[in-house]
């Protein structure tokens, strides 16, 4: 029987430290990669969600178009109310003719809103009732407060995810569709970032698609009644102060507020010395 | 009837002793703060104060040490504030859970108010309120110690940052929480 091992190392003491030293890095490796793979990340952001926030996005686009040419006449004829100086003069012919014709346009608005309404408020609803589940139980029932606290903190902060990080609440001065653009590109590009992120914009994405789901249930039960106050209004001409309102209103929720957003000052560049580390510290 | 009319001498008696204890309290000639600007000195000062039967005294302090480094602000401070801390610890003065919360609250990133055992949906959300404002509370703590004492204002910033993001994320799980009940 040959009992010879060629392959064997064993008389070179430098070889096998050099092998030894080789399989323990590469132990190693894969011990890091499987801790790596076994980190627990939070599960906020499922498959449906994305895909609901680019249905919304698409849905309020639609809306967009649709209103964008009846508010523009509707501004038009205002001007035209305005310098035509038919304030106060209800019993002018031509100013009722004019009061209609604003009177029909802002029919014709609601009604716009009144069918595009019901999709945006269905896609909506889908992606808060997806994120409430997530954050109720990842953030909510799986976590306490500290653990909250480190995930939004993370291991390493650095400057440039701080940077990175999404804007906080305050999205007014965008279109509706931008808002929902900006929201799915965040989502769909968040495999990127860390969990402090995901948490964040989680909870900025679900807190404003509840304001939008009350302020589309509000709108339509609103839209309901100005359509029967307008169509009675038709009779007699009038344009009501509200009905200005609600176009301005509506003009701020889809396409944004004129006025521009204040800019705040970042914080002063801070030391570059290395931080000291407590042994206190948790 | 002889009760009723003494009742007004014993509470004058009861206010008396109570003024004659807080002013001994406020006024004990044997715990004097600390008058030197240099922060190893006065750290040297409260260290043989504290074995001299002061150590009721340790909050203020305390206070006296973190006013004393406000005047010479650098990032070593927190080295210096720690090793006084530990040695506190060690001397029997504070146990390890006070130490951290004296260091943590002062000089940490992360807020000791978010301390709990149990879930954000059972523990946390039902005290919110009570939980934010003692982080806000915490939060002028921590400008003390990273901004003021340290001079770390990255530090500052970003517990300022935290205390907003937790505010966000408190208020969108706590929702979602509620809604699931």
């Amino acid at each position: 029987m040959n009992n010879k091992r060629p392959l064997a190392v064993t008389a070179d003491p430098a070889r096998r430290q050099a092998t030894l030293g080789l399989l323990l890095a590469g132990t190693l490796l894969i011990l890091a990669q499987s801790v790596l793979a076994n980190t627990p990340t939070i599960r906020l952001f499922p498959t449906t969600v994305v895909e609901d926030l680019k249905q919304t996005g698409n849905v309020a686009r639609d809306m967009e178009t649709g209103l964008q040419e009846v508010i523009g006449r509707l501004d038009q004829q205002q001007q035209l109310f305005v310098e035509s100086k038919c304030d106060g003069a209800e019993n002018d012919a031509g100013c009722q003719r004019l009061s209609r014709q604003i009177g029909a346009t802002y029919l014709e608005m609601l009604t716009i809103m009144e069918e595009r309404l019901p999709d945006m408020e269905h896609t909506v609803n889908n992606t808060r009732i997806s994120l409430e589940r997530g954050l109720r139980n990842e953030l909510g029932k799986k976590m306490t407060p500290w653990q909250l606290q480190e995930t939004l903190v993370g291991k390493t902060t650095t400057n440039a995810d701080t940077e990175s990080s999404p804007t906080l609440r305050g999205r007014s001065g965008m279109r509706l569709s931008e808002r929902f653009k900006q929201y799915y590109q965040l989502v769909a590009t968040s495999g990127s970032r860390g969990d402090q992120s995901l948490a964040v914009l989680a909870s900025d994405i679900y807190l404003d698609m509840e304001e939008t789901s009350v302020l589309i249930e509000r709108t339509r039960q609103e839209i309901a009644r100005a359509t029967l106050m307008e169509q009675l209004n038709q009779s007699f001409g009038i344009i009501t102060p509200e009905m200005m309102e609600v176009v301005g209103g509506v003009k701020t929720i889809l396409f944004g507020d004129e006025d521009p957003q204040a800019l705040v000052a970042g914080p002063p560049p801070g030391s570059v010395e290395q931080a000291y580390r407590s042994p206190l510290e948790q | 009837m002889n009760t009723q009319t003494s009742l007004p001498i014993r509470i004058l008696a009861l206010l008396a002793g109570l003024a004659t204890l807080s002013a001994c309290a406020s006024n004990e000639p044997g715990c004097p703060s600390p008058q030197t600007r240099n922060l190893d000195s006065a750290i040297s000062f409260v260290k043989t104060s504290l074995n001299t039967g002061c150590e009721a005294h340790f909050d203020r302090y305390y206070d006296d040490l973190l006013t004393i480094a406000e005047g010479d602000p650098k990032p070593e401070n927190k080295r210096i504030f720690s090793e006084f801390l530990v040695w506190s610890g060690d001397q029997g003065l504070l146990s390890t859970r006070q130490a951290q919360e004296y260091y943590n609250r002062f000089f940490n990133v992360k807020f000791m108010s978010m301390k709990g055992d149990y879930n954000n949906c059972s523990h946390t959300c039902p005290n919110k309120q009570r939980v934010l404002f003692d982080m806000e509370r915490e939060l002028s703590d921590k400008e003390r110690g990273l901004l003021k004492v340290s001079r770390d204002a990255d530090g500052y910033y970003r517990a300022d940052r935290l205390y907003q993001e937790v505010e966000l994320v408190l208020e969108a799980t706590c929702t979602a929480c509620a809604a699931g009940r």
